[in-house]
């Protein structure tokens, strides 16, 4: 009697404890479809999100004209990625998906994400690519009026959405979130395998 | 001194001597103010870089920020990043007010001075020479070129 009660209950426990142990982040398994893609990396060459499995992926939207609060993201997670071991690091890694790729080219892009380290990539796309993206992850983006000397800027999602190595949505990353946070909820993600 | 041309400000203010002194007393203010902790973010490449500081008004009125200036950029602009519904937002500033007393930090994701097309190659531990504009008054401050990543 007892053992045929303990048995589904520590399974369950089980279960809990190793497939949905929560997010100290915000979690989007349920709410976020998985990675797609189809964007031009760094050079020119077509880039697939197929091609990027096999690692914890951390995909942020911006544009390399920003100088506060894109380069201040991305050096967070430099340093998150830091604190990882060489065997965690070697299974991360992220997205900067350019939502300006008039100024965003290839080149450029691949400079500014290099000065990050090598875990850092850089996509960009035309308008329609982009949009497809930015739709399936129900972030907005928007540009404002140049000003004489041409220079606009964008406001944008301030998000880093994680995926698992499969491309399957696990969590949201917001300013507010500590990194010792992100850290474990990294730390998690990885340990999927 | 500078207490005293104040006071005499606020009280002789509507009669013909207050411009005289009211000048006098921006002259002296700019002594008054002081920047620490100067840092211009940059990363290679020609994309803009983001500059961050303490600015400290020591006297006894408040001054204005009205912009920057540096041979080694095209522009430099006051801009401020703010954050509404998961979005990232920055916009143009046209002037800071610092009141008497009062230390206005210019910090990562808030106000930052936004350095546009530098006309120098630059790299991390040079220093860049930036002219505040404060009520008409030329500030120096010297900026050390840092990594966003030292932030
Ligand atoms: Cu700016």
């Amino acid at each position: 009697m007892m053992k045929r009660m303990l048995l589904p209950l520590l399974a369950a426990a089980l279960l809990v404890g190793c497939a949905d142990e929560e997010f100290r982040t915000t979690d989007i398994e349920e709410i976020m479809p998985s990675l797609e893609f189809a964007l031009t990396d760094g050079d020119g060459e077509p880039a697939r999100a197929e091609d990027y499995r096999g690692k914890t992926t951390l995909v942020y939207f911006g544009y390399t004209q920003c100088p506060d609060v894109c380069p201040l993201t991305l050096a967070r997670f430099a340093s998150i990625f830091n604190e990882l071991s060489e065997a965690e690091r070697d299974d991360v890694q992220m997205l900067l998906i350019s939502v300006d790729p008039e100024r965003d080219t290839p080149e450029v892009l691949k400079r500014y994400t290099g000065a990050f380290g090598p875990e850092f990539t850089g996509l960009t796309g035309d308008k329609e690519e982009i949009d497809a993206l930015t739709n399936r992850y129900r972030i907005a983006y928007s540009f404002e009026e140049p000003n004489e000397r041409g220079d606009y800027i964008v406001n944008h999602s301030s998000a880093v959405f994680a995926f698992n190595a499969e491309g399957q949505p696990r969590f949201l990353v917001r300013d507010p979130h500590s990194n010792q946070d992100v850290l474990a909820d990294l730390r998690q993600v990885i340990a999927e395998g | 001194m500078l207490n005293a041309l104040s006071n005499a400000r606020r009280h002789v203010m509507p009669t013909l001597l207050g411009a005289a002194i009211l000048l006098g007393a921006v002259n002296a203010q700019a002594s008054d103010v002081s920047v620490s902790n100067a840092r211009l973010s940059l990363l290679p490449g020609n994309t803009p870089g983001a500059g961050y500081f303490d600015i400290e008004n020591g006297s006894e009125s408040a001054i204005t920020l009205t912009g920057a200036d540096s041979e080694a950029f095209e522009a430099i602009e006051l801009h401020e990043s703010m954050e509404h519904d998961g979005m990232a937002h920055m916009h143009g500033v046209e002037s800071v007010e610092i009141g008497p007393g009062e230390t206005f930090s210019f910090a990562p994701r808030g106000h930052h001075l936004m350095f546009m097309d530098r006309l120098a190659p630059l790299t991390e531990g040079d220093e860049v020479e930036v002219t505040l504009d404060i009520d008409g008054e030329p500030l120096p401050v010297t900026f050390d070129v840092v990594s966003p990543a030292s932030l």
